[in-house]
């Protein structure tokens, strides 16, 4: 076990360097950063002299060997547009970003079980038609669609949900202000409604249609038939044999489901105004903002694969088939 | 049973402790919409409009300039100018207070400006990248408690009203801070001071001073547009800036709202590139004669694309500067493609046998000015019917398209705009202040214009000035680089319960907004 984790480890490793060599090179592909720095009345000295002092007149390994230095000591130098330092402002914008996908994975996965389950024991009929139709259209609307229509629904015509902005709670937790962060929970919640459905529809469905089929398969199998013939309930058939196995795939699909709904925030931030990651990562890219770009990526590199290693050890401990 | 009623008693819960911050705004309440996140507090760093509608609350300036362009007197009472147009001597009122409690002296004014330009601060914003690099600032210092001197290097008419956009900020506090810190605590003396500020979510400000009706400012930050009209619409907010043109009907039909459109200063126009690699390009050198660029002037019909595209009834600008103080004699070009067309053949360009005269780029930006890419396409279109063949190469605004802008590297034809202003046309014509100007995109070199700069130094009254500026525009009309097009304008979406009216320039200031009766 620990030479697999060594071994996961080492190549998280390999694709960190990755990551920050495609951030270095696509900030480059943009032109010279050296405008970035300078006024736009700047003359054309100004411009040379400011290009040798922050270093962009040397070649381009030497300035990605300097920025591997710096990104080692976690130094991923200030923000262009917000003057403070990059690594602190991403890791400000964080822990919006995870309230946000973590309560849509959740929807995602809650949901998903009792759909796919009901989908398969009731095969073939109008439960299983009417769920597979809903599955086919969460998988069909566009995530930002679907969050403005909720807007005119919820927010403006019942005015049952707020229909922007965002209340703390991870971020006074781990400021270990405690009362503060109980205290903003249930407005958190509330507002994570909205946001949370739009980001994580498309997740439920697709995770309803993989249990579904995983059951489907699951119910087959002689040892469900075993079950039954011993006179189990049908109820503890489906929870304690049938489902455990085919619960499987969806764990599998738990650790990459996290880097598509993180592709999913940099939209629905935007559209309900939610200060996360990805807002930030589409406005520092918009007024490029080198540093706090590339301290995003790599944090949300690093997130995910951090995520990632720890759904394989999971997914060793609940199915012991799995040999390392 | 009992595991139902606890959760329906959680959800119950939930929604009673909600906090209302999604209700109507208390009365001593407005809160605005914007479309763009706030970035910094800090007064030298500040550029954008946004940042600094909200900032301009929190700092004072010497003078200010309302939104018909008339200037009114703020921290200072008096100005005294020295002969030679080098030195602006400012008297402050008495009694002016920093919000860290400490009075505000000469000494803070000067420190403002001082530690705008000091290198080792390396700040780019809008002081020391556009005023003092378009003024020649060179140092600021207290002569007395109330007298503060501004030096500059050369005479320069419009000086006074550039310097007037430099905040004042509190010395004793600022140097207490390090620039991280000042990032984010701004220290002032205008009428709010910060309360609150989350990042990428909202602006608290609180009245100190007057003037000033409301005692809360909220800013909050709604990028996507739809969400900013649903939130004006359900009343949460009172201003929303940058109304969708699509959406000024919804907001109409509500009850709630009314969406107020104001022409805007912002001069939108095609530009030609008339440098050299760009003359060896297809198209390139056909608009290096004048007579080209002047019959394309009638082959666009700028109003059409205003009502059509802009839903906006536009007067086509005549030049770079704004309306009110334009050369009066000149008229806007009317649509004529016949008139055009009969140019270009005269201009030696005539129509080949598959129709075409010559093929020309047009590059632009998308997503920053209002329906930009269906107004860049409209403007093909309308060449095209006289003959170019066009090739619209649409860019991604931030990493693509300005990076060429500001290396002037953008054409042969290139849409663009340019914030401008009312209160002096030689404002709107310092982007052309010399040939060589980071802002002079088309590298346009007519002496006619550049040698006339010397002519409004030495004018010696501002109507002797105003025979030379007149001239220039005339020359900029007939033989320019532009080729003109109208003033963007704004749509503010502004809710019932206020009374506000909108500027020309963009500013969003609310010290005269009030409830409405």
């Amino acid at each position: 076990m620990w030479n697999y984790i060594a071994r996961r480890l080492l190549q998280s490793v390999i694709v960190i360097i990755g990551v920050t060599l495609i951030s270095f090179i696509a900030m480059q592909i943009g032109g010279d950063p050296t405008y970035l720095f300078v006024s736009e009345r700047a003359t054309q000295e100004e411009i040379e002299a400011a290009r040798r002092a922050l270093g962009f007149d040397r070649p381009l390994h030497i300035q990605y060997l300097s920025f591997l230095g710096d990104l080692v000591q976690g130094d991923f130098g200030n923000s262009l547009s917000y003057r403070q330092p990059a690594m602190g402002i991403v890791l400000g914008a964080l822990p919006a970003t995870i309230e946000l996908t973590f309560f849509s994975m959740f929807v995602a996965v809650v949901f998903a079980i009792p759909f796919g389950i009901f989908a398969a024991l009731y095969r073939g009929t109008a439960i299983d038609g009417g769920i597979m139709a809903f599955a086919m259209l969460g998988q069909s609307i566009p995530g930002f669609w679907l969050g403005i229509m909720m807007i005119l629904f919820f927010g403006l015509n019942l005015a049952w949900l707020p229909i922007s902005g965002h209340v703390p709670f991870l971020m006074p937790l781990i400021q270990g202000d405690i009362l503060t962060a109980i205290r903003n929970l249930p407005g958190a919640l509330y507002y994570l409604i909205m946001p949370g459905l739009a980001i994580g529809f498309y997740s439920l469905a697709r995770n309803a249609r993989l249990v579904r089929s995983s059951m489907l398969e699951v119910l087959g199998q002689d040892y469900v038939r075993t079950a039954r013939s011993k006179g189990i309930t049908e109820g503890s058939v489906i929870v304690n044999h049938a489902l455990r196995n085919a619960w499987l795939p969806v764990v599998t699909m738990i650790g990459l489901e996290f880097g598509f709904l993180l592709s999913g925030v940099v939209v629905i931030e935007t559209v309900f105004s939610w200060p996360g990651i990805g807002r930030l990562v589409f406005n520092a890219i918009n007024q490029r903002d080198i540093p706090v770009v590339q301290a995003a990526v790599i944090v949300l590199s690093l997130l995910f694969v951090a995520l990632n290693l720890i759904v394989d050890l999971i997914y060793l401990r609940i199915d012991p088939r799995v040999k390392l | 049973m009992k595991r139902l009623s606890l959760v329906a008693a959680a959800g119950a819960a939930t929604i009673a402790l909600s906090p209302a911050a999604f209700g109507q705004p208390a009365d001593d309440t407005i809160v605005v919409g914007l479309s763009a996140d706030i970035t910094t507090f800090e007064p030298a760093a500040i550029s954008s409009r946004d940042n600094a509608n909200i900032v301009r609350h929190i700092f004072g300036t010497l003078y200010t300039i309302d939104g018909d362009g008339a200037v009114i007197p703020d921290l200072a009472e008096n100005l005294e100018i020295s002969e030679d147009g080098l030195a602006y001597v400012y008297t402050l009122r008495e009694g002016l207070t920093c919000h860290d409690g400490e009075a505000l002296t000469a000494e803070d004014v000067a420190y403002s400006f001082n530690r705008a330009k000091d290198p080792e601060n390396a700040f780019t914003g809008n002081t020391p990248g556009f005023v003092f690099s378009s003024v020649g600032f060179q140092d600021a210092e207290a002569l007395d408690e109330l007298r503060v001197q501004i030096n500059i290097e050369r005479k320069n008419p419009i000086a006074f009203g550039l310097l007037a956009e430099v905040y004042v900020h509190c010395k004793d506090s600022y140097e207490a801070m390090t620039l991280d810190e000042a990032a984010s605590n701004p220290v002032g003396s205008g009428s709010y001071r910060l309360a609150s500020w989350v990042r990428g979510s909202e602006v608290v400000l609180e009245k100190v001073n007057d003037p000033g009706t409301f005692e809360r400012m909220i800013w909050r930050i709604i990028p996507e547009a739809s969400t900013r009209s649903a939130e004006l619409i359900a009343g949460n907010v009172d201003i929303i800036t940058n109304v969708a043109p699509d959406q000024i009907d919804a907001i109409n039909a509500s009850d709630a709202a009314q969406v107020e459109a104001i022409q805007g200063t912002r001069r939108m126009y095609v530009g030609f590139n008339l440098s050299e690699p760009f003359a060896e390009m297809p198209g390139g050198d056909a608009i290096q004669d004048p007579d080209v660029r002047r019959a394309l002037q009638y082959a666009v019909d700028v109003p059409t694309i205003c009502r059509q595209l802009l839903n906006f009834e536009c007067e086509r600008a005549t030049g770079l500067v704004n309306i009110p103080n334009a050369n009066p004699n000149l008229e806007p070009y009317p649509y004529d493609p016949d008139l055009a067309e009969t140019l270009l053949d005269e201009a030696g360009w005539p129509r080949a046998s598959d129709g075409t005269r010559f093929s020309i780029r047009l590059q632009a930006g998308r997503g920053r000015y209002l329906n930009d890419q269906n107004v860049v396409l409209a403007i093909a279109q309308y060449l095209e019917d006289v003959g170019l063949e066009v090739e619209v190469d649409l860019m991604e605004w931030a990493s693509v398209y300005v990076p060429l802008i500001r290396e002037r590297n953008v054409g042969p034809l290139f849409f663009l705009g340019s914030g401008g202003g009312l209160w002096s046309p030689l404002y709107d014509m310092t982007d052309l202040a010399r040939a060589d100007s980071g802002t002079n995109y088309t590298h346009w070199d007519d002496e006619r214009w550049f040698s006339r700069w010397a002519d409004i130094s030495a004018a010696q009254s501002p109507e002797e000035q105003r025979v030379v500026i007149d001239e220039m525009l005339e020359v900029f009309y007939e033989d320019g680089p532009w080729l003109h097009l109208y003033f963007q304008p704004d749509f503010y979406g502004v809710s019932s319960r206020i009374d506000w009216q909108p500027r020309p320039d963009e500013k969003v200031y609310l010290f005269n907004a009030s409830l409405a009766q």
